[in-house]
């Protein structure tokens, strides 16, 4: 008698997916459709282990490529299992299984099954690399609310108020580092020259001294031509103003240091909204935690610690990295990605510029064209290129 | 064939922008990195227990570099970020600059026919260099855009640029081109090779898809272009896409195969539209392929590609790595006649 009332408790359930069906056909039919299914075919086959087969023979997959078994839960989406409707589930499961089922019913423990529960598999296995990032972004995006109730006030959301990002995220200012002063035109502050300035070779024989250089148009510096439709940070200069250089270094050093203090006392609050201020003095930098400022000379402004919400799902290049980017040289030929009719997941999506572009405009590899080499003579190997660090 | 697999010895430090296996001899590689250097190789079989692998030569530049290419066997070209144009001699490992572009040089072809290099830019020109020239710079052309890739067959070039445009040109006459096309993939171009047989040339965009086009400009021939998707994957009903980082064709069988920066290669038979093989997955993105010209390996280089920016160089990865992948039948067509 008891164990007839088990059998009606416990209805036939799918080990991939932990949903319950009427009965074993039903379930035989949903893991057709849903787990062994190529996804390169419309073919539906009756096993995991056919379907191995079946990739591998029919798709020319390698068997350590094999995709994972489609919608099951973590751990349990892999061909080692063969499971065909209710045969073939590892005891441990079964038993866990019925063990959360007693919960959920209100039964007492045993009454469906004798065998002690054991923890789910699940459970046991190490964290994988994104749950730990996950569980490390929550942990940061705690601390840095933390952080920013300390130190950033009201205004300086309001400033800064395009973004979602806390303010931490532009922390860092794109003041040229301590010691060094640039020529406030040329020079973009973000950029410091990675080379001595060796000059143009004057009467350089064929090559005109670059004259449609796209990367030094006359209005903003091409370090920080901001990507159209994308208002600077509150860390970053706006294009097109000129620095004054009596605004340049002397403050430059200090908001390194300073920032993490709780309360900021040095910093007034912001002016409102659409009027951005050219920021280099240390007066208005927004908060920066110690660790960050501390990476910021050698990576300069581009150094702005991931985000919390950007390092789990990267954000398109442009909208990531505000700060340096490449103009296009003919905005007639200006491109838009057309939208997908499935939900899609483009992994390169700047339509107007190569990933090569942006990385050569990011600050690691950026080559100022002015310091162009003589072209001329044999240049012996073993001459080093000179590092960013060098100059900082 | 998997375990036959294995990577070269003293890879670059950084990202690797190309990887060109010699026009005659099929152990000798050339490689370009971000790191700013341009090292060629002595493939041998490590993995067999054969002739070791070992770094040849190595030539620094000033800034990262983006392409190289052969012109004998002594002898090379390479370009990239400092925008110069270098001569590179294998044997005394010097290099000399021959000319330069007014931005960075993303591609790089030899033509033998004309003796000559052609070298394209960010800077919208094609540029003809001889190196033994007392000018070596023999001629420049305008482009309407930015150039993303070129590749050389028999003689007619095909340059891909930015807005995704296409221009073909005969490289006997460069003043104009052949023919003016839009690609006929809707996303950027990120990849394009020319078929070995010289009846056309397949071209890839970063939204995972290649196109395979013919030159012959008349209906029945373009009646036949085609494009398909690749480098795809669906986890839980989003489609997740990668771009198309290169393309190669096998020299003999006229295959091609596919990198993406979802770390796959794959073989595909473009005549009966299937993919031939797929390669297990490496661990990082893969930015350049290149076949041996005798077809007998495939060199893969993986790292990462700048698809996230700035942020996804920050995470930890595997370093770039140079893998050479020994080919078998699987690049043959199933129908090849010996």
């Amino acid at each position: 008698m008891a164990k007839k009332k088990n059998k009606q408790i416990i209805r036939p359930w799918c080990w991939y997916c932990e949903r319950e069906f009427e009965d074993e056909k039903v379930l035989m039919q949903h893991q057709k459709a849903k787990h062994f299914k190529c996804n390169m075919c419309p073919r539906r086959l009756n096993t995991a282990g056919g379907l191995a087969v079946h990739i591998q023979q029919v798709h020319k997959l390698e068997p350590e490529n094999l995709p994972r078994i489609e919608n099951a839960l973590p751990g349990r989406d892999g061909y080692e299992v063969e499971i065909f409707g209710m045969e073939g589930i590892p005891a441990p499961d079964v038993a866990d299984y019925k063990r959360r089922k007693e919960i959920e019913l209100g039964l007492a423990a045993g009454s469906i099954s004798q065998p002690p529960a054991k923890r789910p598999k699940t459970e046991n296995r190490p964290m994988s690399e994104d749950e730990l990032k996950a569980a490390l972004d929550a942990h940061k995006a705690l601390m840095g609310a933390a952080n920013e109730n300390s130190t950033s006030s009201a205004p300086d959301q309001a400033a800064g108020g395009v973004y979602n990002a806390p303010p931490q995220a532009y922390a860092v200012p794109p003041t040229p580092s301590p010691g060094m002063s640039l020529p406030p035109p040329a020079g973009p502050p973000g950029a410091p020259p990675f080379f001595p300035p060796l000059g143009l070779v004057p009467g350089q024989p064929p090559f005109p001294p670059f004259p449609g250089m796209p990367g030094f148009p006359p209005g903003p510096p091409p370090g920080f031509a901001v990507p159209p439709g994308f208002p600077p940070p509150p860390g970053m200069m706006p294009p097109g103003s000129v620095p004054h250089p009596g605004l340049l270094p002397p403050g430059a050093p200090t908001p390194l240091g300073m920032p993490g203090l709780p309360g900021a006392p040095a910093r007034p609050p912001l002016p409102p909204p659409p009027t951005f201020v050219p920021q280099q003095g240390s007066s208005v930098s927004p908060p920066i935690p110690p660790i960050i400022s501390g990476s910021s000379p050698s990576n300069g402004p581009l150094a702005t610690p991931p985000p919390p919400s950007l390092s789990v799902t990267p954000a398109p290049p442009s909208t990531a990295e505000p700060s340096s980017h490449p103009t296009l040289p003919d905005p007639s030929l200006h491109q838009t990605n057309p939208p997908f009719k499935k939900p899609t997941e483009l992994k390169y999506q700047d339509a107007n510029f190569s990933p090569e572009e942006l990385r050569a405009y990011s600050h690691k590899y950026y080559y100022r064209p002015s310091e162009q080499v003589a072209v001329s003579n044999e240049e012996s190997r073993g001459k080093k290129r000179a590092r960013a660090e060098d100059f900082l | 064939m998997a375990d036959s697999q294995f990577a070269l010895p003293s890879p670059p430090f950084d990202s690797i922008s190309k990887v060109q296996y010699s026009p005659t001899n099929p152990t000798q590689l050339l490689v370009s990195s971000w790191d700013t250097n341009v090292k060629l190789y002595d493939v041998g079989d490590d993995a067999s227990g054969g002739r070791r692998s070992e770094q040849k030569c190595k030539f620094d530049h000033r800034a990262a570099v983006l392409t190289c290419c052969f012109s004998d066997a002594e002898h090379g070209f390479s370009g990239g970020l400092d925008t110069a144009v270098r001569y590179l001699d294998f044997s005394s490992e010097k290099s000399i600059v021959i000319g330069a572009h007014s931005d960075a040089i993303s591609s790089m072809v030899y033509a033998q026919e004309l003796n000559a290099l052609i070298s394209a830019s960010w800077d919208r020109t094609l540029r003809l260099f001889d190196p033994r020239a007392a000018t070596p710079q023999q001629a420049s052309h305008e482009t309407p855009d930015r150039i993303y890739h070129t590749d050389l067959v028999k003689n007619t070039l095909v340059v891909s640029m930015a807005s995704r445009l296409f221009h073909i040109y005969d490289i006997r006459n460069m003043q104009e081109p052949m023919q003016r096309r839009e690609s006929s993939l809707k996303y950027m171009t990120r990849s394009l090779a020319c078929m070995v047989n010289g009846e056309g040339y397949a071209a890839a965009s970063v939204e995972g898809r290649i196109g395979v086009e013919y030159f012959d400009p008349s209906p029945e021939a373009q009646e036949k272009k085609y494009a398909f998707k690749c480098h795809r994957q669906t986890i839980d009903g989003v489609d997740h896409v990668w771009p198309v980082n290169a393309l190669a064709f096998h020299p003999t069988y006229n295959t091609f195969a596919s990198a993406g920066s979802d770390g796959t290669v794959s073989v595909w038979d473009h005549k009966i539209k299937k993919r031939l093989r797929q390669y297990p997955k490496f661990n990082n993105p893969v930015s350049s392929i290149a076949f041996n010209c005798d077809g007998t390996k495939l060199a893969i280089a993986t790292c990462y590609t700048w698809d996230e920016g700035e942020q996804g160089a920050r995470g930890e990865r595997e370093r770039p790595q140079i893998w050479i992948k020994p080919v078998g039948p699987e690049v043959k067509p199933k129908d090849w006649q010996e």
